[in-house]
């Protein structure tokens, strides 16, 4: 990538993309007996270098139905607009960074 | 492992979802319905969910399999085995010889309420790919 900034901004949409897509299974099996709420540890994996899978984990603390099935809508919905707004300002983020390099291009080109 | 398979992830919940809300609907359709091709009266259908692996077909393709694992699937459609509720009816023609008919053991009301959980569910999937659409939306705009 550009900079260290841009490095660090595209490991974040890339785990934010991870999270949605566990987010989006946990709606999916919403109804499937015995299924588990899955997660990753965003902070952890965020720390850690790039370019390893992020590490799947099931949450604790959340009420199990009767049929072996603990998703809560309420969070996974609450997770789904966190991480598309999140991933909104990266991406506004990262275009003013993308803006400020092509700037420098164009606007060298004159001298 | 791209946003784009999220979308078949929410796919294969849409479609789950609609085909508990079609055994449901066709449950409350044959609430009364006496005579089947198998005989006797009708028996209450449900749809069983297991977690199950979606594929993109293009990944197939690509020969890069993608981390796949997240979509839901029907895994079984159970038939309820339980007695048919008789109901003491001379004159109906499935009547038998002590004047009772068989009727498919169906709760109007516990269906109606499943049926809402599906239609629910199903919406909750559509959120969430309309939520991820929106992501790659912003993906692409980069490229502006």
């Amino acid at each position: 990538m550009v900079d260290r900034i841009s490095g660090q901004l595209e490991r974040y949409m890339d785990l934010l993309s991870s999270r949605q897509k566990l987010v989006a299974s946990n709606i999916a099996n919403a109804d499937t007996p015995g299924y588990h709420t899955r997660d990753i540890d965003f902070q952890r994996e965020f720390l850690q270098s790039a370019g390893l899978e992020p590490q799947v984990s099931e949450v604790d603390g959340l009420r199990t139905k009767n049929d072996g099935n603990n998703v809560s809508l309420d969070r996974e919905a609450r997770l789904l607009s966190e991480n598309a707004l999140r991933f909104n300002v990266a991406s506004q983020l990262m275009r003013s960074r993308l803006r400020g390099v092509r700037s420098a291009i164009q606007e060298g080109r004159g001298a | 492992m791209s946003l784009f398979s999220v979308l078949s992830v929410g796919a294969s919940g849409m479609a789950a979802q609609r085909q508990r809300a079609e055994l449901l609907v066709e449950n409350l359709a044959n609430a009364e319905t006496t005579r089947t091709p198998e005989g006797g009266p009708y028996r209450r259908k449900d749809a069983v969910f297991e977690s199950a692996t979606v594929e993109s077909p293009f990944a197939t393709v690509f020969g890069a399999q993608l981390e796949a694992m997240g979509g839901v699937a029907v895994s079984e459609i159970v038939v309820d085995q339980s007695e048919p509720e008789r109901r003491y009816q001379p004159g109906h023609p499935d009547a038998d010889k002590d004047g009772y008919v068989a009727f498919p053991k169906i709760n109007t009301a516990e269906d109606m309420v499943d049926l809402m959980g599906a239609s629910r569910g199903y919406e909750a999937n559509v959120s969430a790919i309309s939520a991820v659409k929106d992501m790659i939306q912003r993906s692409i705009d980069l490229m502006r």
